[in-house]
C-alpha cells in the first residue's frame, strides 16, 4: 500500500510548488494570520500567554485556504482526462484517494509550520503556555485534516475546480457555523440522545476544548471518523463515477 | 492472451458495446476499426478496467480484470484517447512517475528508460518540460510512460494523431517490432495505419463487431480492394 501511495503523494505534494500555488497559499495563509491575530484579535490587548488571539481565526482562515489546496485534485482530473490515466494504473482507488488527501493535509501541516517561527519569537518576549500552545496546534492539524478530507471529497463531485472551491467553502462553513452550544442548554440536561449527539458533532467544542489543552478521546474521534467518512464518500463517489 | 466473452456496456437505452466476443494472442497487432461512436473508446476502456461492463468479460491471461484489476493492470500499457501527461512535470519526472506507480525504480528503471528513449527518439527532450513540446513529442512521451514496465499488452488509442510523417514512420515501426513478441491494440480511423501496422482487423459499428479479419482479407471484400472502400461499405449495409 505504501509503495502505491508514495508516488502519488510525492506527485501531488510537489504539485503544489511546481505550479506556484502552494507558494500563493503560504503567503494568503501567514499574511491573514497575521492579520487576523493582530488586527481583529487585538493581539498585544488581550492576555495572549496562549496565543488565543492566533488560534480563534484559524478555523476561519483554513475555511478560505483548505478549498484552494482540494478544489483540483479531482475536479481538475475530470476535466482533463487524467482521472482515465490514474485509475488505468496498477493502484487501487483507495490508495489513490487516500494519496491525494495525504498531499493537501502534508500541505496545510507545511502552512501551520510556517508559523512555528512566529511562536518561537513570541517566547522570547513572553512567557507563554507552551504545552496549551502545543495541543493548539494539534488542534488545527486535526481541522486542516477533517477539512481537505471534505475538501477532496466535494473535488470528487465535480470536474470544475472553482465549483469545488465554492462548495468546499460552503460546507466547511457550515461545519464550523453550526454551534449547538444554545440548542444544548434547552435541552434537558439529564444527558438526553439528542443532546448527546449535538455535542458530538459540535466543532466548536471539540476545536476549543482543544485549544484549550483538553485533548480527550471523543475530541480525536471526531476529527478522525469525518475524515474516514469524507474519504470513504470520495471512493465511492469516484467508483460510483467511473462507470 | 486476451479473451473477449460476450461483452456489453449500456448508457441507459444506449448499447455503446453490444456482445462482443474475441481472443487475441502474443505476437499480434491488431486494428480496432470504426466510425464515431462505434464503441472503440468504450471497449478499450473496458479492456483496462476503467469501466465496468454490463455483461461479459474481459479475461487477461486467464485472470478477469473485473476481478483481479491491478494483477491484471501491471501486464498492460495503456495511452487512452486524451494521451493525457502532466504538463508542470519533466519528461523524466513523468516516465518516473509512471515507472513508481508500477514499482520499477533503480537500475530496472534506468535500464528500461534508455532503451525506451531510445526505440521513441525521445533522447534530447528527457529533461524538458513536457508543456514546452510538441504534440508528436508529448504523443511518444504518452507511449513511453505506458511501456516503460515493458508490459505484454499495449493498447493505443490513436498512436500516431498529430505526428508528422517522419514521426509517423518511426512510432509505427516501433509498433510493428514491440508487436511480434507482445500484444498492441490500436484504435484509429486511419486506414493507412490499419495495413502498415496491424496483421488484424476487428472492425466495430454500432456497438458490434461486423468482421475479425486480417487486412488483406478486408481488402478483398468488394471489387476495389481497398481497405477504406470495404471500411464504407460494410459500415453503411450495417445501418
Amino acid at each position: 500500500m505504501f509503495k502505491q501511495i508514495s508516488p502519488i503523494f510525492r506527485r501531488e505534494f510537489f504539485a503544489y510548488f511546481n505550479t506556484g500555488l502552494g507558494s500563493i497559499m503560504l503567503a494568503v495563509y501567514l499574511l491573514l494570520s497575521m492579520f487576523a491575530a493582530f488586527y481583529l484579535g487585538n493581539f498585544f490587548e488581550v492576555g495572549n500567554f496562549d496565543l488565543f488571539s492566533f488560534f480563534y481565526f484559524q478555523p476561519y482562515i483554513f475555511l478560505i485556504v483548505t478549498p484552494a489546496l482540494t478544489m483540483r485534485l479531482w475536479a481538475e482530473e475530470r476535466k482533463s482526462g487524467s482521472i482515465e490515466f490514474i485509475l488505468t494504473q496498477p493502484v487501487s482507488l483507495t490508495a489513490v484517494v487516500f494519496a491525494k488527501f495525504l498531499a493537501a493535509w502534508s500541505f496545510a501541516f507545511v502552512m501551520l509550520l510556517s508559523t512555528v517561527p512566529f511562536w518561537i519569537y513570541m517566547n522570547a518576549e513572553f512567557a507563554l503556555d507552551n504545552m496549551n500552545i502545543l495541543c493548539a496546534y494539534v488542534a488545527c492539524i486535526l481541522m486542516a485534516g477533517m477539512f481537505c478530507a471534505a475538501g477532496c471529497m466535494i473535488s470528487s463531485f465535480n470536474s470544475s475546480p472553482v465549483t469545488a472551491y465554492i462548495l468546499t467553502l460552503f460546507i466547511i462553513w457550515g461545519v464550523i457555523g453550526v454551534n449547538f452550544s444554545p440548542l444544548i442548554r434547552l435541552l434537558p440536561a439529564d444527558g438526553s440522545v439528542l443532546s448527546g449527539i449535538m455535542q458530538a458533532l459540535n466543532f466548536d467544542k471539540h476545536f476549543q476544548d482543544m485549544v484549550s489543552g483538553q485533548v480527550s478521546m471523543d475530541n480525536l474521534i471526531y476529527y478522525f471518523s469525518a475524515v474516514f467518512l469524507s474519504l470513504w464518500l470520495n471512493v465511492v463517489s469516484i467508483e460510483y463515477k467511473k462507470g | 492472451m486476451i479473451t473477449v466473452k460476450n461483452l456489453c456496456k449500456n448508457y441507459g437505452e444506449i448499447k455503446a458495446v453490444d456482445n462482443v466476443n474475441f481472443c487475441i494472442s502474443k505476437g499480434e497487432v491488431v486494428s480496432l476499426l470504426g466510425p464515431n461512436g462505434a464503441g472503440k473508446t468504450t471497449l478499450m476502456r473496458m479492456m483496462t478496467g476503467y469501466v465496468d461492463p454490463t455483461a461479459g468479460e474481459v479475461d487477461i491471461f486467464g485472470q478477469d480484470i473485473k476481478k483481479h484489476r491491478l494483477e491484471c493492470l501491471k501486464r498492460i500499457g495503456y495511452v487512452s484517447e486524451t494521451g493525457f501527461l502532466y504538463n508542470d512535470m519533466s519528461v523524466f519526472d513523468f516516465i518516473e512517475f509512471c515507472a513508481a506507480l508500477r514499482g520499477i525504480t533503480g537500475t530496472k528503471f534506468v535500464d528500461n528508460l534508455r532503451e525506451t528513449l531510445a526505440s521513441l527518439d525521445l533522447e534530447e527532450v528527457v529533461n524538458q518540460k513536457i508543456d514546452s513540446l510538441s504534440k508528436g513529442f508529448k504523443r511518444r512521451v504518452g507511449i513511453a510512460a505506458a511501456m516503460i514496465h515493458k508490459p505484454e499488452i499495449l493498447i493505443l488509442d490513436e498512436p500516431t494523431e498529430g505526428l508528422d510523417p517522419g514521426q509517423k514512420f518511426s512510432t509505427r515501426s516501433f509498433i510493428r517490432e514491440y508487436g511480434k513478441n507482445h500484444i498492441i491494440i490500436v484504435s484509429t480511423h486511419i486506414m493507412e495505419e490499419v495495413e502498415a501496422l496491424s496483421n488484424r482487423v476487428i472492425l466495430l459499428n454500432r456497438g458490434k463487431l461486423v468482421k475479425n479479419t486480417t487486412p488483406d482479407e478486408l481488402k478483398t471484400l468488394f471489387p476495389e480492394n481497398d481497405i477504406e472502400t470495404a471500411f464504407l461499405k460494410i459500415t453503411s449495409e450495417d445501418r
